[in-house]
């Protein structure tokens, strides 16, 4: 299928993304936001007009900064992974340990007097990102040095975060839910995104790590004649994806002020959409950055107007980003996996 | 070329499959079984940890020698969970062991608990538990042997359910309300969510087929869909007059599957046990000894060879997944018709645990029914344990996550294996492929969970 806006021309930010397919989320994600403020601006009274009026308001991008860190962050975090060669489809799982993990550490602090606001927030957010690092790192042995399915393997690390945080909040705190700690401002989550985003394609791009990252994701035989070790930077992915999808887990709990265990706890799904995310944006941070904050903003959106008291159920405009992900993979395009990803490696002798 | 030389072809794939299948035989069941004895282990020490840091007043528990207390008992919470998911038929925690008023009654010298019958409340929780995994079970089983991974159950389990809630209501006042009526009813009611769940199912297998969408990210997508759009139908259209929580009509008592032995609180139905097993052999036989299904396990093994040798891929795409979806749908049908008598808003998470009791199954048909009957235990346990003990029920979350990791690490079993067990049969470790080595590294696991749990 042919994107009719594969041929429009972009001066400044063709320079940056070298991708067609990249280029195409970004003009759809700021053109359609373009077309809302054109008409929203002549005919202020109408429906358009009341969206604009919606979407360019700063609660509404206080929310969207708020929903999108967990998921661009996720993002970033499986792009490493995946480049590297080990599809981790368990950054659902590194979201909700890193999530508990930076409210338990941030209340512990505060409520044995050690470090207190701020302070105490910080060192949780640290935690966390540990946490989920330590948890990404037993995933990559697991599938690097014990060669499992990278799926079912990812899929365990969800199912045992899943089951790890509820229990350990309900031990701590007597409730899968833990107690408040203060939450957050929503400009700390939008800059971090933003600087995690820029330094990830930085690495990606710019660095030879980041060139042996793709080779081992592309043609680990290759790297491995060059001497470089194959495992090594695969190992490196995996943490990496733990540290990236820590920092929005973090993010995601102490911008709320604490750690909601019910049901698939507050994360619901948001590793999941992560994934969807970096698809879209074809392993571009960019593109990762561009389809997150769409699907956040989306989400934020159907918020508002729910305050504004359209008489839409909820429910029902929440599965717009879904059914816009299917049309999109459907029709628009189709991204390519680097081809030696979900394979395991032998090192030749 | 390879055209030329169809049947040259079938004959190499079928010796792949063949192959293919004596690994996953013995081998799978020793690591599903080292698995599971290494998550009891590893599940051991995090109650143990956990009951360290935990605050009470008295210790649950005291380790020898060191006399260290700890507030959780490991083996008390374990036996909990087992002996609780048959309704507590061993007294081993009883006070009353050596109580003569039980002798005539039971089977002393099996060490039953007095009173005790199997057709209890948390036993039939635990079957009908089991029964509705092997649904959802089977459904995600037969899209893996089609090399599909389909995530997409829950949501095909939740149009099925509504669907079959929807069409038995609509349908109940043209049948006689009697049991003749009822079963066609039941009939109807599980023809519907077939066709439910098969259609959504077919969504996402037309998508992979003829636009190359990603099954995995699409029925992550669909599974959303399903149980919104599913929870606005019934908020707004299908809801029933006075009901507090978002829920259809019940489905007159007759049209429901009601039990034989058990107890009709338990919401077990043998007969519906009985429709997972008869579905459970017929997956079976046609996977294995009919063309269609034979074309589907090449798909999913050789897609190129498959090819080569005529077989349809996409429509065999479209084929696989609109069987998973129709499994889906029975489950959904059965969670409808045995459980709930009615759709409500709060559905289990079975489609979810439908994959991890395929993978504890290796995807055999046959295996879906031991993997089922295991996570069944867990569910009905877990219960158990959140009454018996001051233990968080999720533990059992963990140990089922703790499980999947294992059986995907296969090679981690073998490593141990050739650790403990000096190899004499010396085989090549050809590309991570199980050998025989796999079934004395797994045996050798196994007895080591079974001492350091019993």
């Amino acid at each position: 299928m042919r994107n009719p806006l594969s041929a429009v021309e972009i001066p400044v930010v063709d320079r940056f993304l070298g991708d067609g397919y990249v280029r195409n989320v970004m003009v759809m994600t700021f053109g359609s936001l373009a077309l809302l403020a054109l008409f929203g601006a002549l005919f202020p009274e109408s429906v358009a007009g009341d969206l604009s009026g919606a979407v360019f308001t700063g609660g509404m991008v206080a929310a969207t900064a708020r929903i999108a860190a967990p998921i661009v962050l996720a993002a970033l975090g499986g792009i490493f992974a995946e480049k590297s060669g080990v599809i981790n489809i368990g950054l659902e799982g590194l979201l909700i340990i890193s999530a508990f993990t930076s409210i338990y550490v941030a209340y512990v602090l505060g409520d044995a007097g050690i470090l207190t606001g701020g302070n105490a927030q910080f060192v949780g957010f640290l935690a966390g990102m540990l946490a989920s690092m330590l948890l990404a790192f037993i995933f990559g042995i697991v599938c690097i040095e014990y060669k499992a399915d990278q799926i079912i393997a990812g899929l365990a690390v969800w199912l045992i975060a899943l089951g790890l945080a509820p229990f350990l909040s309900t031990v701590f705190f007597g409730s899968v839910n833990t107690p408040g700690v203060g939450n957050i401002g929503w400009q700390y989550s939008a800059a971090i995104v933003t600087v995690g985003t820029v330094v990830a394609w930085w690495t990606l791009d710019h660095t030879a790590f980041g060139t042996h990252l793709k080779a081992a994701g592309e043609n680990p035989r290759a790297l491995d004649t060059v001497g470089v070790s194959v495992s090594k930077i695969r190992h490196a992915g995996v943490i990496l994806s733990g540290v990236f999808a820590g920092a929005g887990g973090s993010l995601l709990a102490l911008g709320v002020g604490r750690f909601g265990g019910s049901g698939e706890t507050m994360v619901q799904g948001k590793g999941f959409i992560a994934i969807v995310v970096y698809l879209f944006g074809n392993y571009n941070p960019l593109g990762a950055l561009g389809a997150g904050t769409l699907f956040a903003s989306l989400d934020a959106l159907q918020t508002r107007l729910q305050q504004l008291g359209y008489g839409i159920p909820s429910s029902l405009v929440e599965t717009i980003p879904y059914i816009v992900v299917i049309i999109v993979l459907a029709f628009v395009g189709r991204t390519r996996i680097p081809s030696a990803a979900g394979d395991h490696y032998e090192t030749e002798e | 070329m390879s055209r030329s030389r169809p049947g040259a072809i079938r004959s190499r794939v079928t010796s792949l499959l063949r192959r293919f299948a004596e690994i996953s035989g013995v081998d799978r069941v020793l690591i599903a079984l080292a698995a599971l004895g290494l998550s009891v282990l590893v599940g051991f020490f995090i109650v143990l940890g956990s009951g360290r840091v935990a605050e009470c007043s008295t210790a649950a528990w005291t380790m020898p020698i060191t006399g260290m207390g700890f507030c959780y008992d490991p083996f008390e919470v374990f036996f909990v969970l087992f002996n609780g998911a048959l309704g507590g038929p061993f007294y081993v925690w009883e006070p009353a062991i050596f109580n003569p008023e039980w002798l005539p009654i039971t089977l002393p010298w099996l060490g039953f608990m007095p009173g005790w019958s199997p057709f209890n409340n948390a036993f039939a929780l635990t079957m009908s538990e089991t029964t509705l995994l092997v649904f959802t079970g089977l459904s995600v089983a037969v899209a893996f042997r089609a090399g599909l991974f389909n995530i997409g159950t829950q949501g095909q389990l939740v149009v099925g359910a509504l669907l079959t809630a929807l069409v038995v209501v609509a349908l109940a006042p043209l049948f006689p309300a009697n049991r003749v009526g009822g079963v066609i009813l039941i009939a109807i009611g599980i023809l519907a969510g077939a066709v439910g769940g098969g259609v959504w199912g077919a969504i996402p297998g037309a998508l992979k087929a003829y636009a190359d969408a990603n099954e995995v990210i699409t029925t992550i997508m669909l599974n959303f869909i399903a149980a919104n759009v599913a929870y606005v139908l019934v908020l707004e259209v299908f809801r029933a007059e006075g009901s507090s929580v978002v829920a259809t009509a019940d489905v007159p008592e007759y049209a429901q599957i009601g039990p034989w032995l058990f107890p009709p609180t338990g919401d077990f139905a043998e007969a519906a046990l009985l429709i997972g097993f008869v579905s459970l052999v017929a997956l079976y036989l046609f996977l294995e000894h009919t063309s269609l299904g034979y074309d589907l396990r090449v798909s999913g093994i050789q897609p190129l060879a498959a090819e080569y040798s005529g077989v349809n891929a996409k429509l065999t795409t479209v084929r696989a997944m609109t069987l998973s979806g129709a499994l889906g749908g029975i489950g959904g049908s059965i969670w409808v018709l045995m459980s709930e008598g009615r759709w409500v808003e709060s559905i289990p998470d079975l489609g979810f645990d439908g994959i991890t009791v395929s993978i504890l199954a290796g995807n055999n048909p046959l295996g879906v029914l031991p993997a089922a009957a295991l996570f069944g235990v867990l569910k009905g346990g877990a219960l158990q344990v959140g009454f018996q003990t001051d233990v968080p029920p999720e533990l059992v979350g963990v140990l089922r996550g703790l499980i999947i990791l294992f059986v995907a690490m296969p090679e981690f079993f073998r490593l141990i294996g050739k650790r403990l067990v000096p190899d004499e049969s010396e085989v090549e470790p050809s590309s991570g492929d199980g050998n025989d080595g796999d079934g004395v590294g797994g045996t050798a696991a196994v007895d080591d969970g079974g001492e350091a749990s019993a």
